[in-house]
């Protein structure tokens, strides 16, 4: 799902610097209004480096394996500091691993980060139901894990819709774009339970994880 | 001789653990070395930490070298080991980390150079200086560990569990380091040959309590009193028809 | 895993000597400047600036092959698919495939462009430890909660790195397969996952009271918390070279905007 550099026009990455630059000023001006701020950065720090190994952990999918994104519980455990963590997160895969891009690392961190804020927000409307109803976190945590990874498929169709060169067979362009869309359908329920799945677990072992 | 460390009445307890330590009294003079045995879950994490003022007491007395300890205040004339140097070295690279100490000190750049450079030269480390702290060894990140709180200059260094973990001449250059070490110390450890080899002193922690206090090689020669506790006494103070251990109770040769 | 980037840092060249802030600054102008390109023309050009950079770097060409392995397979498919589906001005026909003027033109801006970006970083990043880099941008700017974030994260990658592998040998030596797709599967991984989670956050509480310990939150000049620069002063010929690599970057946008005036 990264978008490697290259490909994308250079309005747009610069676009998407912009958008990841305001989302982190936000994510910041907010992290900065509570309390114990210097606190948590460790815990964000940390909990970072675990959701970048985490996402290594393979997921049978037969006849192939798939690698989870786990933007929306990133977005669930960490709140505001999703947006950094992404950021950060992208930042590592680019320069060690050459995976998603630096001119593209605007687009990237929009692409994920800001679905995790929205998952934040999504599981947060779980005191709804009683924050500490087991399933209120069961499907907030699957209405999270599924907002993640559906919001970022939108906005990449969005963005190769709207860049698609100009010479290409619009209509076969189209085509294959909603075509990538709906197979990321199955992913997406995916996503969205495994991430109800962790969020469970770690309701009944530490609570205080899920704590806003 | 002056305090170092003065507890009295101390009382803690955890949300889901109560009465960790139970009426704590204790004293440290300046420039002894006290040794804290006791079974796991004794307190004994606990009472350092207190110590440091990283917790708050229910109730009791902490004085630092005369000076009540502020529970949130910093508190660089004692300085801890943790007992997982993964947990203490959490700067990227070993010189950065050392030198974490003494730039919250406030100190000069050319200043923390100086620090760092004697706590790495202390510590047999100075070649390490630039290496990230995951390609060590655990004898190695040990030593760093150390170097990090005596780079602050401390006057009380607490150690809690410094061999665990430790190869045997990791541990061996660890023993040695302590037994010239300047400072006052205070050493958590359930390697009870170091602490005959360290200590000067050993205070026995059960449930909270402090059961015994005393000259370390007749409180840990006595079985009863060990075997209470969970402990046993080590076995360089059991009887030997041919004896082979020096005093401080490391083998010597027949 | 992570430990290759750092791999040649320790070479002497003169990319190696430059100061990290201007090498930073220089280089990533350069890469947007790569990304601005939309004509042919100008890709030799451009093949040669990287092919040059990477020469001045001393860096082996093994290493910068074996760093482009894995997004390779994302340029094959790009090179293998575009040339025929995309276009309508036919250029040759081969058997039942016909090869498209746009397509070709395409893919090789595509691909010309990601392997010099990709490049030109693997030189930024290659050329001096990580550390510096992440202390350079500290210094450019970064606001200090990222910086230290990115450190602390750095710093324990690797050893989350080494948990998780040893838990799933543990498992796998316990008999599990994660092979079939299953909701015990799905169990199974989410506990590790969960698990990890846990026990990272657990290490975070302790990793921060050694933090308080040494003076974290407790320095009297606020701004200067956690890993300051160390202070280096960039020379004459650092800001030269930033002059140069800019001046390089403006001559392809330059030329860019005027070759699309001329309408080529």
């Amino acid at each position: 799902m990264h978008i490697p550099d290259g490909i994308l026009p250079i309005t747009i990455s610069a676009a998407g610097y912009a958008t990841s630059g305001a989302a982190t000023w936000y994510s910041l001006r907010k992290i900065g209004q509570k309390e114990d701020a210097q606190a948590s950065i460790p815990k964000a720090s940390l909990l970072t480096a675990v959701f970048f190994v985490a996402s290594w952990i393979h997921i049978p999918v037969p006849p192939t394996s798939v690698h989870l994104v786990l933007n929306g519980l990133l977005g669930a455990v960490l709140g505001y500091y999703a947006f950094p963590a992404i950021l950060i997160g992208l930042f590592f895969q680019a320069v060690m691993f050459q995976h998603g891009g630096l001119t593209t690392l605007g687009v990237n961190a929009t692409m994920m980060g800001v679905p995790a804020l929205l998952a934040f927000f999504v599981f947060r409307l779980r005191r709804v139901v009683g924050k500490d109803r087991r399933w209120g976190v069961g499907v907030f945590g699957f209405l999270a894990g599924a907002t993640g990874l559906g919001v970022a498929a939108l906005i990449a169709w969005g963005l190769l819709v709207a860049t698609i060169p100009a010479h290409l067979d619009a209509e076969a362009e189209r085509a294959s774009i909603y075509a990538l869309t709906l197979a990321h359908m199955p992913l997406i329920v995916l996503e969205g339970i495994f991430t109800a799945l962790v969020a469970l677990f770690l309701h009944r072992v530490k609570p205080e994880l899920l704590k806003d | 001789m002056g305090s170092a460390l003065s507890i009295s009445r101390l009382t803690f307890s955890y949300p889901d653990h109560p009465n960790v330590l139970q009426g704590i009294d204790l004293q440290v003079m300046l420039g002894e070395r006290v040794g804290l045995i006791g079974p796991n879950g004794a307190g004994k994490t606990t009472l350092f930490l207190l110590a440091c003022g990283v917790l708050k007491p229910k109730a009791g007395r902490i004085s630092l070298f005369g000076e009540p300890v502020q529970p949130g205040d910093f508190h660089p004339e004692i300085g801890m080991v943790f007992q997982h140097p993964d947990d203490q070295l959490f700067c990227p690279s070993v010189w950065d980390d050392v030198a974490f100490g003494p730039q919250n000190l406030g100190l000069s750049k050319a200043e923390v150079a100086s620090r760092v450079e004697t706590a790495l030269s202390l510590t047999g480390a100075l070649e390490l200086a630039s290496r990230p702290p995951h390609h060590l060894s655990g004898g190695e990140k040990r030593m760093v560990s150390i170097a990090g709180v005596l780079a602050m200059c401390p006057r009380l260094i607490i150690y809690d569990e410094p061999s665990a973990n430790l190869d045997i001449r990791s541990r061996r250059r660890l023993i040695s380091f302590l037994q010239t070490s300047k400072e006052t110390i205070l050493i958590a450890s359930h390697d009870l040959e170091l602490v005959l080899e360290v200590c000067d002193r050993v205070i026995l922690l059960d449930e909270g309590r402090v059961v015994a206090d005393g000259e370390p090689r007749e409180k840990m020669g006595d079985v009863e009193l060990m075997e209470a506790h969970g402990l046993e006494r080590p076995h360089s103070l059991a009887y030997h028809a041919e004896p082979h251990h020096g005093y401080s109770g490391k083998v010597v040769n027949v | 895993m992570i430990d290759g980037l750092d791999r040649y840092a320790c070479l002497d060249s003169s990319l190696h000597r430059w100061d990290p802030r201007c090498k930073f600054v220089g280089l990533i102008a350069l890469m947007f400047a790569f990304s601005f390109v939309q004509d042919l023309r100008l890709l030799p050009a451009m093949l040669a600036v990287t092919s040059g950079l990477y020469a001045a770097s001393r860096m082996p060409l093994a290493f910068l092959l074996t760093r482009l392995r894995t997004p390779a397979v994302f340029v094959v498919v790009v090179a293998t698919l575009l040339p025929f589906i995309s276009g309508t001005t036919v250029i040759a026909r081969i058997g039942p495939l016909i090869l498209r003027q746009e397509g070709t033109v395409a893919m090789a801006l595509i691909v010309v462009k990601f392997i010099s970006i990709l490049t030109i970083s693997l030189v930024l990043f290659g050329t001096a430890p990580f550390l510096t880099t992440i202390k350079a941008l500290q210094a450019l700017g970064l606001p200090p909660i990222l910086g230290d974030m990115t450190l602390l994260a750095y710093r324990y990658l690797y050893e989350i790195g080494n948990d998780l592998e040893t838990m799933e040998r543990a498992m796998g030596l316990r008999g599990f397969r994660a092979r079939r797709f299953s909701s015990h599967t799905l169990d199974v991984l989410a506990s590790l996952a969960g698990t990890m989670l846990v026990r990272s956050y657990e290490q975070s509480e302790r990793v921060y009271k050694a933090m308080t310990l040494r003076g974290y939150g407790h320095s009297p000049r606020p701004r200067a918390q956690f890993h300051r620069m160390v202070c280096i002063r960039a020379h004459f010929r650092d800001w030269a070279g930033l002059a140069g690599v800019f001046l390089v970057a403006a001559s392809f946008v330059a030329m860019e905007i005027w070759l699309r005036g001329l309408g080529g």
